[in-house]
């Protein structure tokens, strides 16, 4: 039952990794969400059969063990023949269909893993915390699993471990040759993969794959993304090039990373350079020499060529991917015209904690219009970017020398909005540093397609604005906001209203006028934090309304879709978890109603509770661990393992203990809202290994303790009976299956300290429930 | 002359002014349905006469596959292979009435695609030139616009990012493949007091219109206009 479990935990994990790259970021989720509803349904499956004849444990062990190893082989070739398109949800009725029938398919492998452990605890009902725990543990080491095995095996190929893992278990439960089968079937499927990844049309590879003459030219693979170049004729890369520019580009290799175009190679030379002076990106260069850059989020390379050729000597530039940086490599400085002294170099890793632990001054730190976070890769809702928070923009303020400079370059909206947030975010992070001389310190310029904001706590000298302004001008780009400018002035790119104006004015205005923007604008623009790192959603309850006026098929444009599909989800879940998980129970009968409403609320409230932390600790750890592959893996790995030696501790504790275990965990999930973040910051600077174990000391002891709560109920409240031990399992596969998508529109709305109070409260209605005297 | 046979030569003359206007079927089945799409896409902002006419005459239904054709008058894009498809009817309407088509406007279209776009400037007079990087769409574009009798448009296979020297200056140049940024070669390539729209930017399916305006002095300015997505699109279940 241990290699079942970590079979399809690591098939979760795969699974998240999988969305990300299939899909947009957003459905990455969707994974917790499925594997719950499976597990659910595994509940009412054994009601249901328990229902019409008595059964067999070890034969339904056997049974369950080679079914979730087969499932696990052709689940994913099923799920190849559904595609969604989560851009119509908003307007298509039939994508719900199909997404509720992905959502099925995809359960099927957990249904049949929860099967196995009922089986196991219907046949050790004197000792559920053993059988529980070993579940628990299997789960864990399948969370590393899934994430390892990405190190050595390209996505396709790795969705071969879950079906090899499960086929393990069989050995010692189930008929050998059937179990030499299964294992045969893994084998060859991580030989010559049957299955495929199907991205969506819309991501950048797929798009570059379909022009002319289009060839992959490398492709790796990693825990941390899947990264490929592609050389197509046809594909250029100069974001917000000026309209101004007569020169040559030059060829150009596109660079992904899960399917996302992450920047280009360029193969450089003296003729083509000239294209770097006319980018927005160049205007940090026009006013002053930057010899010490840092690039952070850098992909491809644009931008450590950019520093090169405006005569940078130390640049240092930033990725989570390894592969990008092997296929970016330098750039010929000599052809760049960089002096020979000067030196380029990657770091591998993640941006905050890079700045966190440097201790040098920069004249230039530079994000590129595609630095967000980890393209594709968030793990629990719409898109977390710790690039982007005040948090954030205030250490990269902390780190630049005298004169030195933060530039943001942002792709411009319809209507817009990440650089309306990118505006008052810089100006929060400027009123910290320079107080009352932030208004001599942000300057916007906006191309065609592109908002550069520049900070310098230092504030503008008059000689550097008229540079600025001067340059602008001969490449056609406006400067929306200089210091003491006191009327929009558009010369070149008009905007239906001078909005980027009118942020900047704001934001430079005081931390109650920025508010009072923010609040008054249609989107939701307030600056992101640590707390709520969603810097590229801008869709909340009230612009819902605004774009329901809108007509059919109009407004989706405007509907930054990540919402709709969260809620999509959401309705979605809890229908099918209600006619799959609640509805056979309801059927099914069983003892009385009294004792069902409080099984029902004891077992979804703890389910909601452990979801609800678990969610809000990936998300936060996140920022601890660099990526949301690593927070994903480790805090699954850690609350289950943890989790699992609390259940099987649990059989040594009175079941009357399951209260004070309840209250317990209220309290500390009180403590981890008020106390994890602040963890999480001071620790920034620390090194991986021992961020991973502060981490893993934080979360262990608080997850032996979520360990205890199911067996001691189970002990307490279902005492043996099989009928309400499938009851249980019914309402807590339901609460987990609604809590995923749930926890994510919490998080998006209030951010992750809410979340874990959130969590706190529902164990403390466990608590509740569960020190009434039955 | 008799009022009987000036009327017949009145209309005959009148005929003969409507500009490239092909031949059309008798019984056109689909003409309500492409009646009821030209009257959405008035009710949604487009007023051009020219524009609407050209879509009142051409039969968008010949220019999509034929397991499609059932969905042709509807008001979203449709796949038309390679990974392409056919672009919403309200924004053909859209982006034709900005470049406010009339009888001998020269027109580069870049992203020929099935043809429709240009078969809509042709039935507005214009002169068009279009290029398509697929070269089987662009010759199958091409033979299509041939049966159909819009002589006026002259398809070539090619990248668009160079525009079409050769027949350059354009009065509007209309680009109908997403691009991340605004190729020089077209701003080049358009004439002073002439206009070009085009999609940019790709953000997760959606980019932006931007309208690029030269002034006689040859200055050019641009204008944001509406959010659109010009993607391929899923077949649906499979």
């Amino acid at each position: 039952m241990l290699a079942v479990s970590a079979g399809t935990l690591a098939y979760e994990v795969l699974l998240v990794r999988l969305f990300a790259i299939e899909q947009f970021h957003h459905f990455a989720y969707l994974a917790v969400g499925v594997a719950m509803l499976g597990v659910g349904a595994s509940g009412t499956i054994f009601t249901l059969a328990r229902a019409r004849r008595a059964l067999d444990p070890d034969r339904w062990l056997a049974g369950a063990t080679q079914a979730t190893a087969f499932a696990l082989l052709v689940t994913p070739l099923a799920a190849d023949l559904v595609t969604v398109d989560p851009t119509r949800l908003g307007w298509d009725a039939g994508q719900w269909l199909h997404l509720g029938l992905l959502q099925a398919v995809l359960a099927v492998p957990f249904a049949l893993g929860g099967l196995t452990t009922l089986a196991a605890l219907a046949g050790a009902t004197d000792r559920p915390g053993l059988v529980y725990g070993a579940s628990f543990a299997g789960a864990g080491l399948g969370a590393v699993a899934g994430v390892a095995v990405l190190g050595v095996l390209a996505p396709p190929r790795a969705l071969a471990l879950p079906a090899l893992l499960a086929a393990l278990g069989g050995w010692c439960v189930a008929p050998r040759a059937a179990t030499a089968l299964l294992l045969a079937g893994a084998a060859a499927g991580a030989a010559r993969p049957p299955w495929r990844l199907d991205l969506l049309p819309y991501k950048g590879l797929a798009q570059v794959r379909a022009f002319p003459g289009s060839r992959v030219v490398a492709e790796r693979s990693s825990p941390t993304g899947w990264v490929v170049a592609v050389e197509a004729p046809a594909f250029r890369f100069a974001p917000g090039l000026s309209l101004a520019y007569r020169g040559v580009f030059p060829p150009q290799r596109a660079l992904f990373v899960d399917g996302e175009l992450a920047g280009a190679v360029s193969q450089w030379s003296a003729e083509s350079r000239a294209l770097l002076d006319w980018q927005p990106a160049a205007l940090p260069y026009a006013f002053g020499r930057r010899r010490r850059v840092l690039v952070l989020g850098a992909a491809g390379g644009h931008e450590v060529a950019n520093a090169l050729a405006h005569g940078a000597t130390d640049v240092t530039a930033v990725t989570l991917q390894s592969a990008v940086a092997a296929l970016a490599g330098v750039p010929d400085r000599e052809v760049l015209g960089g002096e020979p002294a000067g030196r380029a170099r990657w770091l591998v890793g993640d941006a905050r904690s890079a700045v966190a632990r440097t201790r040098e001054g920069y004249d230039l730190i530079t994000l590129g219009p595609l630095a967000g976070g980890a393209p594709g890769a968030s793990a629990v809702a719409v898109g977390e970017d710790f690039h982007h928070t005040v948090e954030a923009y205030r250490l990269y303020l902390a780190r630049l020398g005298t004169g030195g400079v933060l530039a943001i370059t942002d792709w411009l909206a319809v209507p817009p909005r990440g650089e309306v947030r990118t505006i008052l975010t810089a100006g929060a992070a400027l009123r910290f540093h320079a107080g009352e001389h932030a208004a001599r310190g942000l300057i916007v310029v906006r191309s065609w397609g592109t908002v550069t904001t520049l900070v310098k706590p230092d504030g503008f000298r008059p000689a550097e604005v008229d540079r600025i302004v001067a340059w602008a001008a001969e490449r056609r780009f406006d400067v929306d906001w200089r210091p003491g400018l006191p009327a929009p002035v558009t010369r070149f790119n008009f905007l239906e209203r001078p909005v980027p104006f009118e942020a900047a004015r704001a934001a430079v205005g005081g931390s109650g006028e920025a508010r009072r923007f923010a609040a008054a604008y249609p989107f939701d623009v307030q600056p992101a934090t640590d707390a709520r790192p969603y810097p590229h959603a801008f869709i909340g309850r009230r612009t819902i309304a605004m774009l329901a006026e809108r007509g059919r098929g109009e407004w989706l444009p405007f509907a930054e879709w990540g919402y709709v599909a969260v809620l999509a989800t959401l309705v979605q879940s809890v229908v099918l978890a209600a006619v799959l998980l609640l509805l056979p129970a309801v059927l099914a009968g069983g003892h009385g109603r009294e004792g069902r409403a409080r099984l029902l609320a004891y077992f979804g409230a703890i389910g909601f509770g452990y979801l609800f932390a678990e969610i809000a600790a990936i998300q936060q750890l996140t920022l601890l661990l660099g990526h949301p592959v690593y927070a994903v893996a480790g805090v699954l790995a850690a609350l289950l393992v943890g989790s699992g030696a609390g259940s099987a501790w649990s059989d040594r504790l009175a079941p009357a203990r399951a209260a004070a275990a309840t209250l317990g965990l209220a309290l500390g999930c009180g403590a981890l809202a008020a106390g994890l973040l602040p963890l999480v910051h001071a620790t920034q600077d620390w090194g991986l290994v021992v961020r991973g174990v502060t981490a893993l000391a934080v979360l262990v002891p608080f997850a032996a303790g979520m360990g205890l709560p199911f067996a001691l109920g189970l002990r307490r409240l279902a005492a043996g009976n099989d009928a309400r031990i499938a009851w249980a399992w019914a309402a807590n596969g339901f609460a987990s299956v609604v809590a995923a998508p749930l926890a994510a529109l919490i998080a998006l709305e209030a951010g992750s300290e809410v979340l874990f109070l959130g969590a706190g409260a529902a164990y403390a209605v466990a608590g509740a429930v569960s020190a009434r005297p039955s | 002359m008799s009022s009987r046979r000036t009327g017949l030569l009145l209309a005959v003359a009148a005929g003969a002014c409507v500009p490239g206007r092909p031949a059309q079927a008798q019984g056109d089945p689909y003409a309500r349905a492409r009646s009821a799409m030209v009257d959405l896409i008035e009710r949604r902002g487009v007023t051009d006469s020219a524009t609407l006419a050209a879509l009142r005459s051409v039969p968008r239904h010949e220019f999509v596959p034929p397991e499609q054709r059932r969905g042709a008058y509807g008001d979203f894009p449709l796949p038309i292979g390679y990974g392409q498809t056919i672009s919403q009817p309200y924004i053909v309407g859209y982006m034709t009435e900005i470049i406010r088509p009339r009888p001998g406007l020269k027109v580069l279209e870049v992203g020929t695609g099935s043809g429709y776009q240009a078969a809509i400037l042709a039935a507005a007079g214009s002169e068009v030139y279009t290029v398509e990087i697929f070269e089987p769409l662009a010759t199958a574009a091409s033979a299509r616009l041939a049966r159909l009798g819009h002589a006026r448009v002259t398809v070539r296979h090619g990248d668009g990012h160079f525009g079409w020297a050769e027949h350059a200056p354009f009065d509007a140049v209309i680009v109908t493949a997403a691009a991340g940024y605004i190729p020089p070669a077209l701003v080049e390539q358009l004439r002073p007091g002439g206009r070009m729209i085009i999609p940019v930017g790709t953000v997760q399916g959606v980019q932006y219109l931007i309208l690029v305006e030269k002034d006689r002095g040859g200055d050019v300015t641009t204008r944001t206009l509406i959010p659109v997505r010009f993607v391929p699109m899923l077949e649906g279940l499979r």
